[in-house]
């Protein structure tokens, strides 16, 4: 078995910056246990902030150049996400999390305001262009979606005057993230998904992953003073079933293979040919980029810096010993680090190029490196009144505690109750929470915003409980798809210590929760009318009547030739006439 | 079958007066009460608007625009015999002029000669100081000279100023009424604004419905050229978007030398825009960005050695679904202009026929494709020199995207002809959307109007009315500024997104909801009604026969 060190010196390579015009991407590919297939697509690109400000832009996209201008945003984060990251069969996070988002859309950035009320209307002025350039719902992010963070989030930028940035944050755990929004994102790179890496880039693939998540970063970067550049950094990374990608397009259906490709098992009797008891497949299952991505990879995007061995864009993360095949017709160059296991290719300018990994017998494995922390959030309760939130993170490392922010941002209707807040460590007394933010909710005009400081020693579970109460909308309020519940954000872990690695960060999420509100019959407004209408006119018709009728014996009432008596009149003609004279 | 029928008792006087004013009581406050609450309730709100006076805006009997310009004229002789100059040129000018709305009128400068003399100078408002009032249209310098053919004029090209030099016999006599130089300056004068009472001219027959008894006739090609041009400019806005883009369908050039190529070819010219509007500039890069593949390929000619585009593809080159030109943010409209660097197997590329490279979309921008002068290939980056062609023709480009005449070749009258025509165009068609909201008041009665839309009625003919009077006072800088916030108003008057809401929401839906309680009430009264109105009949029918 082989350590694993090498992402860690990835995430070094990269992160080097400059502050003039350039542009980098890279593509990592690193196959996981139960043959999933990891791929992490990075682009980044720099505008010198002179030229930004004077807006002539040049690998920058103008259109989010514009956006940020015009909102005073100096960072923003953006993350389009889908799916859920399995860190125990997975390990941890391509970028320790930094570049993960909560399901659905997240967005958090820093405005330069002077007053609150200015950063809030900037806010709303960058959430509503930005709806319109990613075709996403983010104008829906208002006052009650958004809140402000105070510990969770740290600018990864270098700002000059922090006084005036406030810091935003706002989710949409329901929406759902498709290929409208993958567009978009493509438009913005240099290259357009035409040539380099981001051809592979395709929404069949993307939005069919286990998991996955668009995230675009900005932020100032400076390297001596005055000397600044403003870094746009766009990453796609997901998580891919080889086998379920590999299917063609045109024929997506499973079924079942013809019995003469399968290996069966000869040591157990059959009592017929068509039957098998199929073994267990041990090999490394083949694949290539075609097959996986459902297109070929265009050759390299020309604009990369070809500088510090940055134009090798494609690694991939394998054994030393597991072989791969290169399929182009151009020149291509291959270069091996961290102890053969990483393997870098630079592309041809203009021709395909295509990596095979034929089916191969492994005898080792690489070592996934074990996540921080481990954290699940559920719903527990039942009825449609009350119910109670449980989130449990354990630290699995046998050595180091580990201190984390863990933020909650709730919805107006779902009312937590703080005093009901326990956290409990399985292996030891005392109180894990050093420090708490709470800002209540006010109904229909923010939601709740928890922040808590959490100290786990090593090897031990935190159990972290609280009640809340659903409360009941308007009739106005509820969505289209009421009876399906309501989505609350998931909660954000963000590690102090261990000390991360970079400005970065370290972040975990939990997955969102779907909350089950009480619902009310829809037709209920008419059915209300309906009955008050019927009651006052059955009081109004009794009054009325008493007051316009006259009462008489029962022996004096009017002969009246009524419709009884007009039929029978008939009939008795009718039989004189059958009868005959 | 057997049973005695008794008549009831016969109703007492009382009984029945008490029943038929109980159904009576019942029914006036069904009537009176009932109906006016719910017609009140439900009635949607409509505010006052003042259609009259809207309409009459439209078809244009409140402001009948007058366009007089002020000339101040600059002679180096005594006042009276240049006062005298100014009437003998004024009445050979008037005779000349056939569009009586646009109207020049000729005022004494305080000229430099009596300066000199020191004379005290009455002002008796027929003298104007021609440096200091902005109002001034031209200022003609009468300069006498010895030499040379005589008289004749100089345009200058950067500043309102006409310079006329004469001989000093061809000032009139006191006693005559007419002079070589008198007819000289009527005749130059005339011919300065020919094309701007031209356009004004057009304006007022095509776009207002004010009845113009006499409008300047104009040649069947002049109206065409005069609608050509009225099409491609945007309308005015104080601020409009500049976005420079390069496209390429490869990645060659990546790079351009963009702002000292605006710095030399576009600045100059916006700086001397500056006083009429605003503009902000944007620049980007784009790579792999081919033209749209809707349209067909270009085809290589052999006579012209160059690949031909169609010309009835030009309207499709733009590819708008990949490439990013969505507008700039903020107020104010975006200009596009689109440099296209074709593929390196396909250049030259021209336009089939005249062989151009350059277009203009009419309201949105223009392109131009740049090919590489004779067999070079352009670097990776585009100097100076390889846009200066591309930026010539992108400010040419911006002129008549901005409107601005062609003629004469003074940039500022030019600039001031814009602002005339602009005023104009402005003040008719915020009239006309006056027009149209009164119609759609009285056309559609079961949309809201909101007191919003009230206020911007009235702020837009109140601005109309400044913007009418200050065209007649000469003050065109302040007419446009006004007239354009009319115009806006009456835009956002027009365009109140509360009045579209309840179009949907006819009155048969109120019925069909309250129906349930109207229903059970209406019936025993009107059951009522009718049978206590027959007892009434027959009671009539049995006294008459009694």
């Amino acid at each position: 078995m082989l350590s694993f060190l090498p992402l860690l010196l990835f995430n070094a390579l990269i992160a080097c910056t400059a502050a003039r015009s350039d542009y980098h991407e890279r593509l990592l590919l690193r196959p996981l246990p139960q043959s999933a297939l990891l791929a992490s697509f990075t682009f980044r690109s720099n505008e010198s902030s002179g030229a930004f400000e004077e807006q002539n832009f040049r690998y920058f996209p103008r259109s989010l150049g514009q956006i940020l201008q015009h909102a005073h945003t100096k960072e923003l984060h953006l993350r389009f996400s889908l799916g859920r990251w399995d860190a125990s069969n997975w390990g941890q996070m391509p970028w320790n999390g930094a570049r993960e988002g909560g399901t659905g859309v997240e967005l958090w950035a820093w405005v330069e305001a002077g007053t609150e009320e200015e950063a809030f209307s900037r806010w709303l002025a960058l959430t509503n262009a930005l709806s319109g350039l990613f075709c996403a719902s983010l104008n829906f992010i208002d006052a009650t979606k958004t809140i402000r963070p105070v510990m969770s989030f740290q600018p990864e930028g270098d700002h000059h005057n922090m006084s005036r940035l406030h810091l935003l944050h706002g989710t949409l755990p329901h929406e759902v993230v498709c290929t409208e929004n993958l567009t978009p994102f493509l438009k913005l790179l240099p290259c357009k998904g035409k040539a380099g890496i981001s051809s592979l880039l395709s929404g069949h693939k993307l939005f069919d992953a286990s998991w996955q998540t668009m995230s675009i970063d900005v932020r100032p970067v400076c390297q001596k003073e005055g000397d600044c550049a403003v870094e746009i950094e766009q990453g796609v990374d997901m998580v891919l079933d080889l086998e379920r990608a590999k299917r063609p397009l045109d024929n997506p259906i499973p079924r079942p293979l013809p019995i003469e490709e399968i290996s069966c098992d000869g040591s157990k009797p059959y009592n017929a040919p068509d039957t098998c008891y199929p073994l267990t497949r041990t090999a490394d299952s083949s694949w290539s980029l075609n097959e996986v991505f459902g297109t070929s990879l265009h050759g390299a995007c020309p604009l990369t810096d070809d500088r510090d061995g940055n134009s090798h864009t494609v690694c991939i993360n394998v054994q030393p010993e597991r072989e791969i095949q290169v399929k182009t017709a151009g020149e291509y160059d291959e270069s091996r680090s961290a102890s053969e296991t990483l393997r870098c290719y630079k592309l041809p300018v203009g021709e395909a190029f295509d990596l095979v990994l034929p089916e191969q017998q492994m005898t080792t494995g690489l070592v996934l490196p074990t996540p921080p922390l481990y954290a699940a959030r559920s719903i527990n309760g039942h009825g449609q009144e009350r119910g109670s939130v449980q989130a449990v993170i354990r630290n699995p490392s046998t050595t180091d505690a580990v201190e984390f922010i863990y933020l909650e941002s709730l919805p107006w209707f779902m009312k937590p109750y703080l005093h009901t807040l326990r956290a409990v460590i399985d292996k030891s007394e005392g109180n894990p929470v050093k420090e708490t933010y709470y800002r209540p909710a006010v109904d229909r005009r923010r939601g709740s915003h928890l922040e808590l400081r959490v100290v786990i020693p090593a090897d031990s579970s935190l159990s972290l409980t609280y009640d809340f109460d659903k409360a009941i909308l308007r009739y106005t309020e509820y969505p289209p798809d009421a009876n399906r519940g309501f989505d609350a954000a998931p909660a954000v872990i963000r590690l102090l210590s261990p000390r991360p690695p970079d400005r970065k960060g370290v972040y975990t999420r939990t997955t969102s929760l779907l909350l089950q509100l009480p619902t009310p019959d829809f037709s209920m407004p008419y059915n209300v009318i309906i009955l008050t209408s019927t009651v006052m006119a059955l009081a109004f018709g009794n009054i009325f009547n008493l007051l316009v009728r006259r009462f008489v014996g029962a022996d004096e009432v009017p002969s009246r030739r009524g419709l009884r008596t007009i039929l029978q009149g008939k009939l008795e003609r009718f039989k004189s006439l059958v009868k005959g004279p | 079958m057997g049973s005695s029928k008794v008549n009831p008792p016969p109703e007492t006087k009382e009984s029945v007066w008490l029943r038929r004013s109980v159904i009576l009581s019942f029914w006036l406050v069904a009537v009176l009460l009932g109906l006016p609450v719910w017609w009140k309730t439900t009635a949607i709100y409509r505010a006052e608007l003042p259609l009259q006076t809207m309409t009459d805006w439209a078809d244009g009997k409140v402001c009948k625009p007058v366009f007089p310009l002020r000339i101040a004229v600059e002679v180096p002789i005594p006042p009276s015999e240049a006062q005298h100059l100014i009437r003998t040129t004024q009445h050979a000018l008037d005779d000349l002029n056939e569009f009586s709305a646009h109207h020049l009128r000729l005022m004494l400068a305080d000229s430099p000669w009596v300066a000199n003399t020191s004379q005290q100078i009455v002002s008796d408002g027929t003298t104007v100081d021609a440096r200091h009032e902005e109002d001034i249209a031209l200022l003609i310098r009468l300069i006498q000279v010895g030499t040379g053919n005589t008289p004749r004029s100089m345009l200058r090209a950067y500043s309102p100023t006409l310079d006329i030099y004469y001989a000093a016999n061809q000032l009139p006599s006191p006693s005559s009424t007419g002079s070589p130089l008198a007819t000289f300056m009527a005749q130059e004068l005339h011919k300065l604004f020919d094309e701007e009472q031209a356009l004004l001219a057009y304006l007022l027959s095509t776009k207002s419905k004010i009845p113009t008894a006499k409008v300047k006739s104009f040649s069947p090609e002049t109206a065409a050229e005069l609608e050509r041009q009225s099409t491609i400019a945007f309308k005015y806005a104080p601020t409009y978007h500049l976005t420079f883009s390069l496209f390429t369908p490869t990645f060659i050039p990546s790079d351009w030398r963009i702002e000292s190529a605006l710095k030399q070819y576009i600045s100059p010219f916006l700086d001397s825009f500056a006083s009429i509007s605003n503009f902000t500039i944007d620049t980007q890069v784009q790579l792999y960005s081919a033209y749209s593949p809707s349209i067909q390929k270009p085809v290589y000619d052999e006579d012209q050695k160059a690949w031909l585009l169609r010309k009835e593809d030009l309207s499709g080159f733009i590819n708008a679904a990949e490439w990013p030109l969505s507008p700039s943010i903020g107020a104010g409209p975006t200009v596009n202009f689109v440099l296209y660097v074709p593929d390196q197997a396909e250049t030259p590329l021209l336009v089939q026929g005249s062989g151009a490279n350059s277009w203009l979309i009419p309201q949105w921008g223009g392109v131009v494709i740049l090919n590489p002068s004779g067999t070079d290939k352009f670097g990776p980056v585009l100097t100076k020199q390889d846009l200066a062609p591309a930026m010539h023709t992108f400010s040419d480009q911006l002129m008549s995207l901005l409107g601005l005449p062609r003629a004469p070749a003074s940039l500022p009258l030019r600039l001031s002809t814009l602002v005339r025509s602009r005023a104009a165009s402005l003040l008719f068609s915020a009239s006309s959307t006056l027009g149209a909201l009164a119609r759609l008041y009285n056309a559609l009665p079961s949309i809201p109007i909101p007191d919003k839309v009230a206020k911007s009625v009235d702020l837009t003919t109140a601005h109309l009315q400044h913007a009418c009077d200050n065209l007649r006072g000469g003050r065109f800088r302040t007419a446009l500024e006004h007239a354009r916030i009319a115009e806006a108003e009456a835009e956002k008057a027009f365009f109140e997104r509360s009045m579209v809401g309840q179009v949907y929401f006819p009155d048969e839906h109120k019925v069909a909801v309250y129906l349930p309680l109207l229903g059970p009430i209406a019936v025993p009264l009107v059951m009522a009604a009718l049978k206590e109105l027959q007892s009434i009949i027959r009671a009539l029918k049995a006294r008459k026969n009694a």
